[in-house]
């Protein structure tokens, strides 16, 4: 994939009529070109082998993605975190959390059950009843109290398990790091969510706007320390999140026996594994 | 790490979860690392730590001085710093070495020491131990902060020099020395394999680091 000299061809390429799709994939093309790393040299295997083993070959593209989503975060994101934080005081900041996560349950039972995880899915219709019933429509997370602790579950992880690989590394400017398998999963997660399709009336949708709304925060807000830490705190901010990601996302499809409280999530981004960090 | 490496330390880690009886057969290596003696090394090195960041009444460079007597003694920092570097340790000049090894120290002295704010009031607790590979165990405690999540913090353990040593910290999953290796590997890459530029990069780090500390 040594190409790159071309994308810069095509662009000053003579412009005739081209029709918009026509235009469209040529963008498309230049960027892949652009946005393609030149492979090592494959006389250095240890060089050979890391590429392979970063599993980045959009990297140029990702870089880039990443400076726009850096640009989109402070302008927009964080602060409107930072606001949430301040203004919200931490008891309503929680039963938010609570809110969201019970809110999830469906899609989390769904996925425990493609995974054949009994004894998960379990866990997790428990809680949503718990927490729906004594927890005030899951405002408190009782369940937990009960022996119940909650573990997050999405689509990304269930392909996972099923044996798909997870392509190139991605990132996405305001879904973060991510990766064609775990793209898909955030979408057939959003699909198989039966809240996506509740409407009819105002109130309904302001409250899915509500939700997703506060998603965004939730998980914002929970990244900020994390976060500022992987910006002042890296030589490669880009490189670190890369790593970062895809260990957290192995660890998650492991499902490992004994999780800690706080293990959840994939803590980055609002993509795949939307929790933040729980309270 | 190469991947493989990792799928296989994986699956000890899978087989680590049936124990018993094949635990009891490891025990017969000599390179076995006691896991009764990794947990109490981790539990004595967290009290230490802990007290030294919570110490009321001194100084931030005393209690930065403590730390760094503490993780010199405690964290394999020659092994740890190696295996960051990867490949480019032997890119490097012996001098370059020697000087990324101080470095990488002092980077770890003062990822601490620059936060002691925001740690003020740490706790943690014990968790399970278990024999990760031969030669290492995973040591799992809960770190608490107050008006913080508590977070999942594991310590790799291994015998180095026939004494427990850090090899690894694991937040969440998610390794600090596969990260950093990651990190480092990617500057060297960028700069065309040229370790002197990490070395300026750390170099800036410590500073940036120390003038937050700032009293």
């Amino acid at each position: 994939m040594t190409v790159i000299p071309k994308a810069g061809s095509a662009a000053t390429a003579p412009r005739r009529r081209a029709g918009p799709v026509r235009l469209a994939a040529a963008f498309l093309l230049g960027l892949a070109l652009v946005g393609c790393a030149s492979r090592p040299d494959p006389a250095d295997p240890e060089a050979v082998a890391e590429f392979e083993q970063t599993n980045d070959p959009l990297e140029p593209l990702n870089r880039r993605m990443f400076v726009v989503n850096d640009g989109l975060d402070t302008l927009v994101l964080r602060p409107a975190a930072e606001a949430y934080r301040i203004f919200i005081p931490p008891e309503i900041r929680t039963s938010v959390r609570n809110m969201l996560g019970n809110l999830r349950s469906p899609v989390i039972l769904l996925n425990d059950v493609l995974q054949g995880e009994t004894q998960r899915a379990g866990t997790t219709l428990g809680r949503f009843v718990l927490n729906t019933t004594l927890g005030v429509g899951g405002l408190f997370d009782v369940a937990t109290g009960y022996g119940l602790p909650g573990h997050g579950e999405d689509f990304g992880q269930t392909l996972a398990v099923w044996g798909a690989g997870e392509g190139p590394y991605l990132f996405l400017p305001a879904l973060g790091p991510s990766n064609p398998r775990d793209l898909v999963g955030t979408g057939v997660d959003a699909v198989s969510n039966p809240f996506t399709w509740i409407s009819g009336g105002a109130w309904l949708d302001t409250a899915t706007a509500a939700r997703i709304g506060l998603q965004v925060l939730d998980t914002r807000e929970g990244l900020i320390e994390p976060l500022d830490a992987l910006r002042q705190g890296s030589l490669d901010p880009y490189a670190a999140l890369r790593s970062a990601y895809r260990q957290r996302r192995a660890a998650e499809i492991r499902n490992p026996a004994v999780s800690s409280p706080a293990a959840r999530g994939t803590g980055f981004g609002v993509g795949a594994g939307v929790d933040g960090p729980r309270r | 790490m190469t991947r493989p490496a990792l799928a296989t330390r994986r699956r000890l880690l899978g087989a680590a979860a049936l124990t018993g009886g094949l635990l009891a057969m490891r025990r017969g290596h000599a390179q076995q690392i006691d896991l009764a003696r990794a947990t109490s090394f981790i539990q004595a090195t967290g009290e230490e730590l802990v007290a030294a960041i919570n110490a009321a009444g001194a100084s931030v460079a005393q209690r930065r001085e403590r730390v760094a007597q503490i993780l010199r003694r405690a964290v394999d920092v020659d092994g740890v710093g190696r295996f960051i570097l990867g490949r480019w340790w032997r890119n490097a000049t012996a001098e370059q070495q020697q000087e990324y090894l101080q470095l990488f120290e002092q980077v770890l002295i003062r990822n601490l020491s620059a936060r002691f704010g925001e740690y003020q009031g740490v706790r943690f607790a014990l968790g399970r131990t278990q024999a990760r590979t031969e030669e290492d165990a995973l040591v799992s405690t809960i770190v608490e902060r107050p008006g913080n999540p508590a977070f999942g913090l594991d310590w790799r353990v291994a015998e180095v020099g026939g004494q427990p040593k850090v090899v690894d910290v694991i937040a969440e999953g998610t390794s600090l020395r596969l990260t950093t290796r990651s990190e480092y590997s990617s500057v060297v890459t960028r700069n065309g394999g040229n370790v002197a530029a990490l070395l300026t990069a750390m170099r800036q780090q410590i500073q940036q680091l120390s003038a937050r500390e700032g009293g």
